[in-house]
């Protein structure tokens, strides 16, 4: 670990344009999507938004409960987290306008010819078009309001190191959870579960929500390594951070499976019809083999995988698994998604389309991100918490001190700055 | 190992973000030890005998309700069609849920690396045996026939019959069950190296000889930490889902009824955060007036009583997103059940008993924003005893009011407890408080060797620890 | 058995610091003992590298008990629910992996706590009724605020004179010799 040397930039020679590439090429098969078959296109996209939109959902949560616990240990990749959510607004906003124009072809209430069914009439004025344009609108404020502002005092911490700007921290997370809480569940109600309008759970906001901080924990794990090899945050970082993040992503590996089959069971043992038949439908045709891989793949696997203490700082062994659950978020999302489009099976056919939808916009994202990230400090460079999270000695134990997994035994001795008179 | 001096681009902690020490005062290992373990020795004080009397008193009202109740029947209590669980599982789910807050502080804090949670570990895994054992007592009279209670386990009768295990009830014999006896496990395996600086300290022939035999001959012997340290994470990674999955089976009795109000898909989380939360309440409630009668101010600080307003406060909140997704959902679904029964919880008979619940778990917590009232501790005391009793109408509101009206109007009623309810329940609480007290009075409620591990001079890095400072450590290979 | 009461056990050293006994136990270890050990109040963070103590095995008895558990849980359960006393429940199957997974998930946990409590008990050979040290009146503080290091006369490489002598270089200030 050698002194910290916040000036280096991020080098992507190789790679420079990649995003641009990516963007070309999937905004050129959207447009042949489009003409070719509206409907499907307006799916796919959907299905690509909400896979992104978890991503940058869970980036603010990590954001807050870093503020919220008082965590030491995620400063070193608070910053990337913090470009992340960051991107809610203006760029998810802006990938949110063709759902907001196709609403008509993706959400089967809106159509005129369902306006009179008991389900949509019960829930207005929620499921009335403006109001869906208003609620939309709404959670998009709020997302840019939380994310700026965390980011704009986190960048101003930056400065001076000061603890004002981590109060002020707490403060957005504080209120910004319950919001986070109430428009998260309110933005997935809306944009995806009522694509059947007349199912309803209580737990598909907590279900959204899980799966998004499993995904999100992978990809902080393969950005954190990245970053890492280009020597950008390596000043910041201890090995820790590896295994926690590790950790936190068997945490909600369970933590999904958890919810996904209490969810399941309960609407199985109680075998009410205006309920199964979300999970019926699930069942037919390859959607079976869709549910079979979502068990094994979403949950076993990655539980077996994530079980031994040791294997969090194996890098051959995580980065598979990290991008083992982009593969297996997107099919959770799928199932949940496409069925409406695709009630026989699972659309292999138009999996160009997928890719085209999902280029484009991580295509864009990532382009957004790195012009982000290059502008600013990669880490929180004054954090007051930074000393623990790089391991070094401090004088209270916490999370990296003096773990009662006796993993710390490399920690150094105090430096004299830290010698207290004997009591 | 490199020594290398701390790079001079790491930015100073300002001092209003100082971590403040788990043991204030800079308390020696030998401090601990007599602080604590005096607690348990010499003569009882009189407030011990004050509190003991009345709790072993209703501890006897427990024994005569019970013997009245099994003598007579289940009619003695206030169950009538169709509020067919009432009173006895209101109790059952709020004791249960009480005994959360032992296994989450204990397990989960564990896993979470909060180190702060050796100061209240002991006293909270203890409450939480008490409590399940006051839990346990209810299913077991609610069955009626409580001799045949042995039923309920595998074991091969005389009818040749076996438990039926689709039934979540069934579920929940194991769940409790196991929690119980993981939970005393996990209890006595802590309390082992306690005994045996108990056993050390011994003056009399009895209490050696009763320590030393409940210490098993430890010795504080670094090839036994290691295997114990080992252990003791690996029950603390299997009590993490048990916690879960014990009140998540609990809320699953509800919940795969088709019942308006108890089949809902979030029960499980809802239930778990519900216990969290009244278990800290609990924990809260013993602690501050112990904390203040045995000058335990420098071992349970004001940190630890902070961290663990906003644990209230967090799951307190998880609550209330339950309570909205219920209501939400009600109305989104809908069903004319589902918006009859959340309307008839908030404008029904029962109202009274759905304020206070909305009132002390939602809204009261929330005053835990406010750092004042996280430093005030009477005002904690009272938040937290508002919260058990919030917690206590919540299982209320759920049970009574979701049976007392059901589909058929014409066996609508309105339920009310008898005295004997009344006294079953006033008396677990002699039985939670009598065998607290034994507890306080015999064992050492803190955890000490747990408790000298998060001390600074613990580190063998640190300078109290005796490492010399800015000098390099031999290698270790 | 007044014979028995005079051989010689192994020698005890104190330590006032964890800092200290850490460094000493270093310095037994690297002198090549085999029968020896560290005692401390609480578990000492660095003290099994230290003594080059290896991973604990406590995880495999836990790993056995869960995996006895959950098979114990799922074979019964579908045992009694569809062999040998099949009853028709709310039309669900006889046996489904759904209903049986709670009570077999808590035998699993179960089993697996009394396999990791059993296997600590069995690797640390407990409860153990006799143990020459805690005749001790000075070992008695190990429970309170003091630090041991014990070297059993029966090691190969044990010698009273260079294992006091190791001892007193490694920084401690009181040694005794306990007898069995």
């Amino acid at each position: 670990m050698n002194p910290a040397n916040p000036t280096d930039r991020f080098d992507i020679s190789r790679w420079r344009k990649l995003p641009l590439q990516l963007m070309v090429i999937g905004a050129v098969l959207c447009i042949i999507g489009g003409l070719v078959d509206a409907k499907e296109f307006a799916y796919s996209w959907l299905l690509a938004f909400m896979f992104f939109l978890s991503l940058c959902l869970g980036s603010l949560f990590l954001v807050m409960i870093h503020h919220l616990f008082d965590a030491g240990w995620t400063v070193p990749i608070r910053r990337f987290s913090e470009h992340i959510a960051a991107m809610l607004f203006p760029w998810m906003a802006l990938l949110f306008i063709p759902i907001a124009v196709m609403a008509k072809t993706i959400y089967p209430w809106m159509n005129p010819e369902h306006q009179h069914e008991h389900a949509v009439i019960a829930k207005q004025p929620l499921f009335s078009v403006p109001m869906f344009y208003i609620v939309s609108a709404f959670c998009f404020l709020i997302w840019w309001l939380l994310s700026n502002r965390l980011r704009h005092w986190s960048l101003e911490q930056d400065k001076t190191g000061a603890a004002g700007p981590t109060f002020r921290m707490r403060y957005y997370s504080g209120a910004g959870i319950v919001l986070f809480a109430l428009t998260g569940t309110i933005a997935v109600v809306l944009w995806q579960k009522s694509l059947e309008y007349h199912w309803f759970s209580t737990m598909y906001g907590v279900y959204y929500f899980g799966g998004s901080v499993w995904f999100t924990l992978a990809t902080a794990y393969l950005i954190t390594v990245v970053l890492d090899r280009l020597g950008l945050i390596s000043d910041a970082l201890h090995e820790h951070q590896y295994y926690f993040l590790g950790s936190l992503m068997f945490a909600f590996t369970v933590f999904y499976a958890y919810i996904h089959f209490a969810q399941y069971f309960i609407i199985w043992n109680g075998n009410m019809p205006e309920e199964t038949y979300w999970y019926v439908l699930r069942e037919r045709g390859t959607w079976w083999y869709v549910g079979m891989v979502i068990i094994f793949g979403h949950f076993f696997i990655p539980f077996l995988g994530l079980l031994r203490i040791d294997v969090k700082h194996i890098f051959t062994w995580m980065i598979p698994l990290c991008v083992w659950a982009w593969l297996m978020h997107w099919i959770d999302l799928s199932f949940n998604i496409m069925p409406i489009p695709h009630p026989q099976g699972f659309p292999f056919l138009s999996l160009w389309l997928h890719f085209g939808c999902w280029a484009f916009m991580v295509g864009l994202l990532s382009a957004v991100f790195l012009r982000n990230y290059n502008s600013h400090p990669p880490y929180p460079i004054k954090d007051p918490r930074l000393v623990e999270a790089m391991g070094l000695y401090h004088p209270v134990p916490t999370q990296i001190s003096g773990g009662e997994l006796g993993e710390a035994d490399d920690l150094r001795d105090a430096p004299p700055q830290f010698r207290q008179p004997a009591p | 190992m490199t020594t290398a001096p701390m790079p001079a681009t790491v930015p100073q902690t300002p001092a209003e973000l100082e971590r403040p020490l788990l043991v204030a005062n800079l308390r020696s290992f030998g401090w601990i030890s007599n602080r604590v373990a005096s607690l348990s020795e010499g003569p009882a004080p009189l407030w011990w005998w004050i509190l003991f009397v009345p709790s072993f008193l209703a501890l006897c009202l427990l024994g005569f309700c019970v013997s009245y109740q099994i003598s007579t029947g289940v009619g003695v209590w206030g169950n009538r069609h169709p509020v067919m669980w009432a009173w006895d599982i209101v109790n059952f789910v709020w004791w249960i849920g009480i005994g959360h807050a032992g296994t989450l502080i204990s397990a989960i804090l564990f896993l979470l690396r909060q180190r702060w949670r050796t100061a209240v570990n002991r006293a909270a895994e203890a409450m939480t045996i008490f409590a399940v054992m006051c839990a346990g007592i209810y299913p077991a009279l609610h069955v009626g026939r409580t001799w045949y209670d042995y039923w309920l386990f595998p074991i091969p009768n005389s009818n040749s019959l076996w438990p039926q295990f689709r039934s979540p009830l069934m579920w929940d014999v194991f769940a409790v069950s196991t929690y119980f006896t993981v939970s005393v496990l996990f209890w006595y395996m802590g309390l082992v190296p306690d005994l045996a600086v108990m056993r050390d300290r011994a003056r009399t022939r009895a209490r050696q000889f009763l320590y030393g035999i409940f210490a098993l001959g430890w010795t504080g012997s670094n090839r036994h930490w290691s295997n114990y340290e080992k252990a003791y994470l690996i029950l603390a990674g299997l009590s993490t889902p048990l916690v879960l999955s014990v009140h998540s089976i609990v809320s699953l009795d509800f919940s795969v009824s088709q019942l308006p109000g108890w089949h809902t898909t979030i029960f499980p989380p809802y239930f778990v955060a519900g216990a969290v939360f009244s278990g800290f309440g609990m924990v809260l409630s013993l602690l501050i007036p112990l904390r203040k009668i045995w000058k335990l101010e420098d071992i349970i600080t004001m940190r630890h009583i902070d961290v663990m307003c906003k644990v209230t406060l967090a799951t307190g909140s998880i609550v209330g997103y339950a309570y909205s997704m219920e209501f939400f959902i009600a109305w989104y679904s809908g069903n004319p059940n589902e918006g009859f029964h959340f309307l008839n919880r908030a404008l029904g008979p029962y109202q009274w008993a759905w304020i206070p619940m909305v009132t002390c778990n939602v809204l009261v917590p929330q005053l835990f924003w406010i750092k004042w009232f996280r430093k005030n501790l009477v005002a904690v005391f009272i938040i937290s005893i508002l919260v058990n009793v919030g917690m206590w109408f919540e299982r209320f509101v759920i049970i009574v009011i979701g049976l007392h009206r059901d589909f058929l109007t014409s066996s609508w009623a309105y339920y009310k407890p008898t005295p004997i309810d009344i006294g079953t329940y006033v008396g677990t609480f002699g039985l939670f408080f009598t065998c607290f007290l034994l507890f306080i009075r015999f064992l050492p409620m803190i955890a000490i060797s747990e408790v000298k591990g998060v001390t600074p001079q613990s580190d063998p890095h640190h300078p109290l620890g005796g490492a010399k400072v800015a000098e390099s450590v031999p290698d270790e290979d | 058995m007044p014979d028995a009461l005079t051989k010689p056990y192994g020698m005890i050293a104190e330590f006032i610091t964890a800092n200290s006994v850490l460094h000493a136990a270093q310095a037994v270890r690297n002198a090549g003992f085999r029968k020896w050990d560290v005692f401390t109040p609480f578990p000492v963070h660095g003290m099994d590298r230290a003594m080059g103590l290896k991973n604990s095995k406590v995880g495999w008895f836990a790993f056995l008990g869960g995996v006895a558990g959950y098979t114990t849980g799922m074979l019964m359960i579908w045992f009694m629910n569809t062999v040998d006393y099949p009853i028709v429940i709310g039309g669900k199957p006889m046996f489904s992996p759904f209903s049986a997974f709670p009570p077999s998930y808590e035998l699993t946990i179960l089993f697996g706590a009394f396999g990791s409590l059993g296997g600590m008990l069995f690797l640390n050979r407990l409860p153990r009724l006799h143990n020459p040290l805690l005749k001790n009146k000075r070992f008695s503080l190990v429970t309170h605020d003091r630090f041991f290091i014990l070297i059993e006369c029966d090691d190969p490489k044990y010698s009273e004179v260079e294992t006091r002598k190791l001892l007193e270089e490694a920084g401690c200030r009181h040694i005794e010799l306990i007898e069995e």
